[in-house]
């Protein structure tokens, strides 16, 4: 799995201009600025509450009294105001839904002043090559709308930077965007046609902006008709072009240029006790399949994940497939994969840990490794293997010993430092909740396995009990473990009530 | 890997009395030494031209362009001259120059360790030494000693540089198999375009060679004449058998838990064994996880891992097995098992790079491959994998680096090499696999494939007229039509220029 890593920056644009010069209207009347204070939780000191934080970002009304923005620019918010053009206040504001997966929020203003004059944009379709867009919002922070135009350039899938693991389409414009435009409406005659979210820094590309397409933008909305956000939906298996003659006859394929192999079929994926490795996938939901991975959909030629990129969570997937080359066809019931959303970035949650001896243990994520910068062979496989070797299997969460917080019980144990957690006591650790449990059993001492050929870390019961108080003293540790399940849902500030 | 060096020929000179005796008509290109300065007997030094070519891993039919180093030999007994094996390894062709007349000869090498970084050449033309006086080598040396580089003058003329020993202890040298004893001296040297290897001397004897020269920080690592004498000695046996190796790794029990954990409540002091290699030495003698060594022969290993040598003090216990013991040597070791004593005997036993699984190192030996169609089989090594550049352990397919570091876990049982499918060259048969590559190979044609021997073993039987080969990793299976594969042999030979399809190890 390549994850691509570029320098992001978010944008948002708004339309400042007057009505008559407006091709798009009165923009002002639907656009919003929105002020976040976020807190960033510290991977390295996880009982902190974090670095507090300021961010600037645009939003857009839509129906139902909805402001519509990325999920970058509300993440990790503790406390959100919006302003609107021409009004002096600012409007506390809550988080209704945040989909990290697609970099979509949705945000509500409780106070009715607000809502007065304020009118709903409508969503348009995908607008079509060298057809020219305008992108509205607030870059660099200015608290002046302000307007940028330029024509849509590509639409392809394209990595969504804010998870850092989601692909989904996204559309290539020239309009210039910069920190600030995110969350933006991008229009064209009068309808939106996209949410401004990322683009290269300069130094790498200029002209090279992304918005977000209505069809993603739909989906989100529709998903949370429920009430509820439930992420994308994903097959969980890796395939492959079938290009080579040979390869085609061997599958005994018929010479119509279709079909494609099936490579890794992730366990805990939606075909994960239905796929095999070597299926030949003839067809998707009666779509036939090309041997290039294409299909005809909507009237369009798309990548075969886009059939699926627009169902939901519980629907189903019809898939016909050769299977030592016997025709057959299989149902699949949608739902996502969370094996890999370690490898992505998470927001809204707060670090888990457990701290232990003076020693520090985290389950791995990709914000743990850049906050730690781990190096580490095995780590760096363990990370990136975790999902194609179904590490997970065995270890759903990797516990790495990622500190040592120095005092006489650890003074030779730095060296473990970046070690996996295998055993403790003799029991298997799969998640930080089990390694929890390990230390709480009575025992003289605990010896702690690394995995591989290290020696044992051991530390004696009574000694890791007198030293307790005078650790968390010492480093202010205020307290000794965070297991939380994983994220919610919904982040918790949407529970705060704006009065 | 070192980059290819280009070395100025240095210009020939010649030393004045000695010369003079030995060539009674002076060449008249020689320019006259000034006298005095150095006898050449004193020297004991010959040049060494080295011609090498390296095997290309990524093309592993063809070697890489040839280059020239020029470096120095000590001359020792017998008619050897000693140099590093860095200088001489993939050598193609070795030279031997009097410094003082510029005479030269090819010369041979006789014995190459890899591991100490040592060889031994002998000139083709036996009397070519005639008139150097051998040196002979000083085991003493101590911290604190100071010993000179000999280097040469583009004239001949004899540079000497003192510095002084620093350090006495056991490092890692850059074949990356074992550590040994170094010197770590302090020395303004200049270092030469003729420094390959560069005689350290105490006294008139030698007393090390270079290993290694920062000359940023004027710190220079030698290989010891201990080190040296080993080899020498080694090399005296019918058949040069290599330093010995225990095949465990430790850890130090300075923590007091981890000690009482492995039942120690005596004294502290030996070290905590986590893992043994199957089939090497300490594991035949029983060795097992979690023993405690605390002394090798007489010697006490403290909770460092260190004994106390007479001429150092305190040093790594390895050197007790590098420099002192040889192949076949038994040696009793003091171990601690939960908490009993216990004696385990160790017949030493040298440990070849053909016994990994990832070979450390392949020198002198060209790679094996199997070309099937467009498909390029080679065998993972860590000289392949240094292809990649000084930042190889970065820049290389990291579930390659990691089978190679891991590999004793990942593949206990040995005897075997990882297959791999290294990249696809376009062709009739590989339509739609071009941008396939680094896939470790587990099966062609239904047979396991432990080493590419098994897979030209394999594809003389195609299942139904095509090749199916698996892989470990996406895209788990490809498969090439046979005939197809066969036809597009010619084509790839001649497109590709590939003197031969195959070599088998």
């Amino acid at each position: 799995m390549h994850r691509l890593r570029f320098l992001v920056c978010a944008l948002a644009l708004f339309l400042a201009a007057e009505a008559d010069a407006q091709p798009n209207g009165q923009i002002q009347s639907s656009l919003v600025r929105i002020t976040s204070t976020e807190v960033e939780p510290d991977y390295r000191a996880p009982w902190n509450s974090g670095s507090i934080g300021r961010g600037v970002g645009a939003g857009f009304v839509i129906d139902g009294q909805r402001i519509l923005t990325n999920a970058h620019v509300v993440s990790n918010s503790r406390y959100l105001t919006v302003e609107r053009e021409g009004d002096p206040n600012k409007y506390s504001a809550t988080v209704l839904f945040v989909a990290h997966d697609c970099d979509l929020a949705l945000i509500q203003v409780s106070a009715p002043n607000f809502w007065k004059g304020m009118k709903p944009l409508n969503f348009g379709g995908i607008p079509s090559l060298e057809s020219v867009v305008s992108a509205y919002g607030y870059p660099i922070g200015g608290e002046r709308m302000s307007v940028t135009t330029g024509i849509v350039s590509r639409v392809d899938f394209n990595l969504y930077t804010h998870s850092a693991i989601d692909q989904h389409l996204a559309i290539q414009i020239s309009a210039q965007i910069n920190p600030g435009n995110s969350g933006g409406p991008v229009l064209q005659n009068g309808k939106v046609v996209g949410v401004a979210f990322q683009g290269y820094s300069g130094d790498i590309a200029q002209g090279v902006a992304y918005m977000i397409p209505t069809p993603v933008i739909r989906r989100f909305l529709k998903d949370i008709e429920d009430g509820h956000y439930d992420r994308y939906v994903d097959l969980g298996m890796t395939y492959f072009k079938l290009q080579n003659p040979a390869q085609r006859h061997y599958l005994g394929l018929k010479e119509d240029d279709r079909g494609v192999l099936v490579g890794t079929v992730i366990e805990a994926g939606p075909c994960g006790k239905v796929l095999q490795t070597g299926d030949v996938l003839l067809a998707i939901d009666g779509h036939p399949i090309a041997s290039d991975a294409f299909v005809e959909y909507e009237g369009e030629r798309v990548q075969m994940p886009e059939v699926v990129e627009r169902k939901f969570k519980g629907d189903k997937v019809r898939l016909d497939l050769l299977r030592n080359q016997q025709p057959m066809n299989v149902e699949i019931t949608l739902g996502s994969v969370w094996p890999y959303f370690m490898q992505g970035h998470s927001y809204d949650v707060r670090p888990r840990y457990v701290v232990f001896g003076g020693l520090l243990f985290q389950p791995m994520s990709l914000d743990l490794l850049e906050a730690y910068r781990i190096s580490d062979l095995r780590v760096r496989h363990f990370f990136d293997f975790f999902v194609s070797e179904q590490i997970y299997l065995q270890h759903p969460e990797v516990i790495i010993l990622t500190n040592v917080l120095p005092d006489p019980i650890n003074s030779y144990l730095m060296s473990y430092r970046s070690g996996i957690v295998d055993q403790i006591n003799g029991r298997k650790i799969g998640t930080l909740q089990d390694l929890a449990r390990a230390f709480e059993q009575p025992a003289d001492r605990y010896v702690v396995n690394m995995v591989g050929d290290g020696p044992p870390l051991v530390l004696d019961a009574k000694q890791v009990e007198e030293a307790r108080e005078r650790i968390k003293r010492r480093y202010n540790v205020l307290s000794e473990q965070n297991l939380d399940e994983q994220p919610p849902a919904r982040p918790a500030v949407a529970a705060q009530s704006n009065p | 890997m070192r980059a290819p060096v280009l070395v100025l020929i240095a210009i020939l000179a010649g030393v004045g009395p000695i010369q003079a005796k030995k060539q009674p008509v002076p060449s008249p290109k020689l320019p006259a030494m000034s006298q005095g300065v150095v006898q050449a007997k004193e020297v004991s030094l010959v040049r060494v031209n080295v011609t090498g070519q390296p095997f290309d891993y990524f093309r592993p039919w063809q070697k890489k362009a040839p280059f020239t180093k020029r470096a120095l030999g000590a001359v020792l007994p017998h008619g050897h001259v000693l140099v590093t094996a860095d200088l001489v390894s993939n050598q193609n062709y070795v030279e031997l120059e009097r410094a003082e007349s510029g005479e030269k000869t090819a010369a041979n090498v006789v014995v190459i360790d890899y591991e100490a970084n040592l060889a031994l050449l002998e000139p083709t033309d036996r009397k070519f030494l005639d008139g150097l006086q051998p040196l002979e080598l000083a085991l003493d040396t101590v911290v604190g000693d100071r010993l000179a580089a000999w280097q040469l003058e583009s004239t001949g003329t004899l540079v000497v540089t003192e510095g002084l020993v620093t350090t006495v202890g056991v490092t890692m040298y850059p074949a990356e198999v074992s550590e040994f004893l170094t010197y770590r001296l302090s020395i303004p040297m200049q270092y030469r375009d003729n420094s390959y290897t560069v005689p350290l001397v105490k006294g008139q004897k030698l007393a090390a060679l270079l290993l290694r020269f920062d000359p940023r920080t004027q710190v220079l690592d030698a290989i010891p004449a201990p080190i040296i004498a080993h080899f020498l000695k080694d090399a005296e046996s019918q058949k040069y058998q290599g330093f010995p190796s225990l095949g465990i790794s430790f850890f130090p029990t300075r923590d007091p838990q981890l000690r009482n954990y492995a039942g120690e409540t005596g004294k502290a002091g030996g070290v905590y064994i986590t893992s043994v290699e199957p089939g090497l030495p300490a594991a035949k003698a029983g060795m097992k996880t979690g023993d405690i060594i605390t002394a090798i022969g007489d010697h006490e290993i403290d909770e460092n891992g260190n004994y106390v040598d007479s001429l150092y003090g305190k040093i790594e216990f390895s050197n007790l097995l590098g420099a002192k013991a040889y192949v076949g040597d038994s040696v009793p070791l003091q171990v601690q098992r939960e908490g009993k004593p216990l004696t385990l005997n160790v017949k030493l036993e040298h440990r070849a790079t053909e016994d990994y699984v990832v070979p450390p190192y392949n020198l002198d030996q060209p790679p094996s491959y199997y070309v099937l169609g467009g498909l390029i089989f080679q065998e993972l090594s860590r000289q392949y994998l240094k292809e990649w550049g000084a930042n190889w352990q970065k820049d290389a397919p990291q579930d390659f680096v990691y089978l190679d570091r891991f590999q004793s876990e990942l593949f206990p049982e040995g005897h075997q090499r990882v297959v791999i499918l290294s990249q696809v060259l376009p062709a009739n048969s590989t339509i739609g696999y071009d941008d396939f590559s680094y896939l470790v190979v587990k099966k062609v044609n239904g047979k396991e494939v432990k080493s590419v021997g098994d897979l030209a073993e394999a594809v003389k039987t195609p299942v139904n007229g095509f090749h199916v080969i698996e892989t470990l990793d996406d895209p788990k299976q490809l498969e090439i039509d046979a005939t197809e594969a066969a036809a597009d042999a010619e084509a790839l030979q001649k497109n590709y220029g590939l003197p031969a399809l195959q070599r088998l190890p």
